[in-house]
């Protein structure tokens, strides 16, 4: 047990106490989000790193059967709460419960989908653990001697790569953005163990949830970015709504859907749920267009892991062309019209 | 079940005496161009020294949010920001902005801190000054660090209730109670919360568009020395709780981002010709169907 003096506020931890991965894994009407199903395959990587399981953590209220999909992903366990209070989400009452677990259990490791109720709730569960956390890491990776969770994360607008370590406390805390990792496949024949915990202390909620509205959206009929195999980025250089719709054509002729940069929906030219980038959406598809869109760096961020990448921009030294498989310059419109002819020619040719 | 470390609440009894609200809003300095910034070689840390500082974009929008309140049902709003003494003019932008006080909080033994220690000396400097407070209200994240970690760090230290990416507020001063409405904007939802306050809430970054700043206000700010400084001999926080020591996360090692190797081929000429020359591509990769 470390005996160096250390703030008062935060309790002693022996780390050698702490073992097992953990993931939080969040679910909204009876549905896992991807970015925990995601975590749960990353999770496995690192248990068999350090020979430990993984555990998935549940909280909710009437969550009946859904608490078994962790264990087809990947998970060895699950551990949940089931409580009629917990029917309404409240973020200091979840995260007391999520802090209320790690301290009877002590896993060395938790992990939260980036999503943005598991960024409003990681960071109250870490505080309260009185240990370090990790906001959107890119990657993680694990030290078998110290058993220290290496934590990635891009900083300083994304051009450097900090490894960000909490060496002497314990559980280490880390988010990590959804579409990082893969959805590892789902497994039903994979067995686990399957834990109910109760608890009695939960703190008071002090506030309650009135009302949830769904925003009425305009152009609900394509996917949302972060779940398309194909995204057509719209740049500033598209000139405004009027272009977004030929990109819209384009995305439907090919099978994908709409994005954009920060200036496109920062004009309103598409909703802000469709910027992609470092303070947007993190998009991992099998083909990324990115057209009239420049190629900052904030903007690469959220891309740059797609498997093809297409630019299309009237300017040749545009710094995209440095990220992309495949550029074309020239003008957007008699580009995007070509590429619509032909695919319209292509469709006709295999109806006939 | 073990203890948790979570303290209750005690609700707000102060307001509706007649003298409305207070309003904390903790902001911080931001380096402006992330992408041009100095690293200190040993800690890996941003140097800030010498970088001027502006105020965080985004707690604009969340100093907009709290102004509004305070427009509505009355009271002051404070702004306070633990940052280098360089720190202390764009503090004074907050009163320009409409602030009523400004606090910079700065000392040796801040500096080097992680969002723990950061959390720590904010939360313990708003318990310490304005014990009555009845809201937090914060930034939705920072553009230089971008964790979205401290208000829920905050309320942690507070043992608060919380609730991030508020678009919108009303306050009932009899009860003291306010109803939130906040936006999720990967859900695609509004919810509306109400709550007990005290409460502590981040604003959601693309609401709640700024006021200007008023020169003159921020000019009075200068002559009249309205920023005032904060240090630990008045806050008398444990040394291991702040700055470096109070930190547990350290920055183990930096390195450049190493891109994907890309195939780099560019097609100028005929759109036609580039059409033709990109779906051909496209379907040998077998990312498009043929
Ligand atoms: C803290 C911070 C966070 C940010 N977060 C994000 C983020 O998450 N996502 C994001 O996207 N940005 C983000 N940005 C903004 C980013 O820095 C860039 O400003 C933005 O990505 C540029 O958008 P753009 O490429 O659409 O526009 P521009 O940079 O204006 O580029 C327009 C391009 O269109 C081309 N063009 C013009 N006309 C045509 C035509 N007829 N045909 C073909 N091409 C044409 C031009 O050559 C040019 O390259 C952030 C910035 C900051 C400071
Ligand atoms: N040094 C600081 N002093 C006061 N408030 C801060 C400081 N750093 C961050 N904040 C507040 O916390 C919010 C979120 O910041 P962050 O967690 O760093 O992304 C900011 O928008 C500010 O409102």
């Amino acid at each position: 047990m470390s005996t160096s003096r250390i703030c008062p506020e935060w309790p002693q931890v022996d780390k050698n106490e702490y073992r097992g991965i953990w993931v939080y894994v969040e679910h909204q009407n009876g549905v896992i989000k991807d970015g925990s199903l995601q975590l749960i395959g990353k999770a496995r990587e690192l248990a068999s790193k350090v020979n430990v399981g993984v555990t998935a953590v549940m909280v909710g209220h009437k969550l009946g059967d859904l608490v078994k999909e962790p264990i087809y992903y990947g998970a060895d366990r699950v551990v949940y709460v089931d409580d009629e209070a917990l029917a309404v989400y409240m973020p200091h009452v979840y995260a007391s419960v999520i802090v209320n677990l790690v301290n009877k259990y002590k896993p060395e490791v938790v992990l939260f989908a980036a999503t943005k109720r598991g960024r409003e709730l990681a960071p109250y569960v870490a505080n309260t653990l009185r240990t370090g956390i990790t906001a959107d890491c890119t990657d993680l990776d694990i030290d078998v001697k110290t058993r220290d969770l290496d934590q990635v994360r891009p900083t300083y607008g994304g051009n450097i790569l900090a490894h960000i370590r909490t060496p002497t406390r314990r559980p280490q805390l880390a988010s990590v953005r959804p579409n990082v990792f893969p959805t590892p496949p789902r497994d039903t024949s994979r067995k686990g163990e399957v834990i109910r915990e109760v608890i009695n202390n939960l703190p008071k909620p002090n506030g309650s949830l009135i009302s949830i509205k769904p925003v009425t959206k305009g152009d609900s009929d394509l996917p949302p970015v972060e779940k398309a195999d194909i995204v057509v980025a719209a740049g500033r250089g598209v000139g405004g709504p009027e272009g977004v719709k030929l990109l819209v054509e384009l995305a439907k002729a090919i099978g994908g859907t709409v994005g954009g940069t920060k200036k496109v929906t920062d004009a309103g030219w598409l909703p802000v749920d469709r910027q992609i980038g470092q303070t947007g959406k993190t998009v991992r598809p099998t083909l990324y267009i990115g057209v009239g869109v420049s190629g900052a760096i904030q903007h690469i961020f959220g891309m740059k892991e797609s498997k093809i990448i297409v630019a299309i921009n009237s300017d040749p030294n545009a710094p995209i062309f440095e990220y992309a498989d495949y550029g074309i310059v020239g003008d957007y419109r008699q580009v995007i019209q070509a590429l619509l002819e032909l695919l319209n020619q292509r469709r006709a040719g295999k109806g006939s | 079940m073990g203890a948790t470390v979570i303290s209750q609440v005690t609700p707000t009894q102060s307001v509706g005496k007649g003298e409305g609200l207070t309003i904390i809003v903790p902001v911080k300095a931001a380096v402006p161009n992330i992408t041009a910034v100095r690293l200190d070689p040993v800690t890996h840390n941003l140097v800030r020294e010498g970088v001027p500082l502006m105020l965080n974009p985004y707690d604009r929008n969340a100093l907009e949010f709290a102004l509004r309140l305070k427009d509505r049902y009355g009271g002051r709003v404070i702004t306070l920001s633990m940052a280098p003494p360089s720190g202390k003019d764009f503090l004074e932008s907050t009163i320009g902005m409409g602030a009523d006080e400004a606090y910079l909080i700065t000392d040796r033994v801040f500096a080097g801190a992680d969002t723990l220690a950061t959390s720590y000396t904010v939360a313990m400097t708003i318990r310490k000054l304005f014990p009555e407070f009845n809201l937090v209200v914060m930034g939705e994240e920072t553009t230089d660090s971008t964790t979205a970690h401290m208000p829920a760090q905050v309320a942690s230290w507070l043992g608060l209730p919380y609730l991030y990416y508020v678009v919108d507020g009303e306050v009932n001063l009899k009860e003291g109670t306010v109803r939130l409405t906040r936006y999720l904007e990967d859900e695609g939802v509004f919810e509306e919360y109400e709550f007990q306050m005290p409460v502590i809430v981040s604003v959601y970054k693309d609401s709640n568009p700024p006021r200007e700043i008023s020169l003159s206000r921020k000019i009075q700010a200068r002559l009249g020395n309205l920023v005032k400084s904060v240090t630990n001999n008045e806050l008398k926080l444990d040394q291991y709780c702040v700055g470096l020591r109070g930190s547990p996360t350290i920055v183990a090692k930096i390195e450049d981002a190493k891109p994907i190797p890309r195939k780099k081929q560019v097609f100028k000429g005929d759109p036609k010709e580039a059409a033709k020359w990109l779906i051909d591509n496209l379907t040998k990769e077998g990312v498009i169907k043929s």
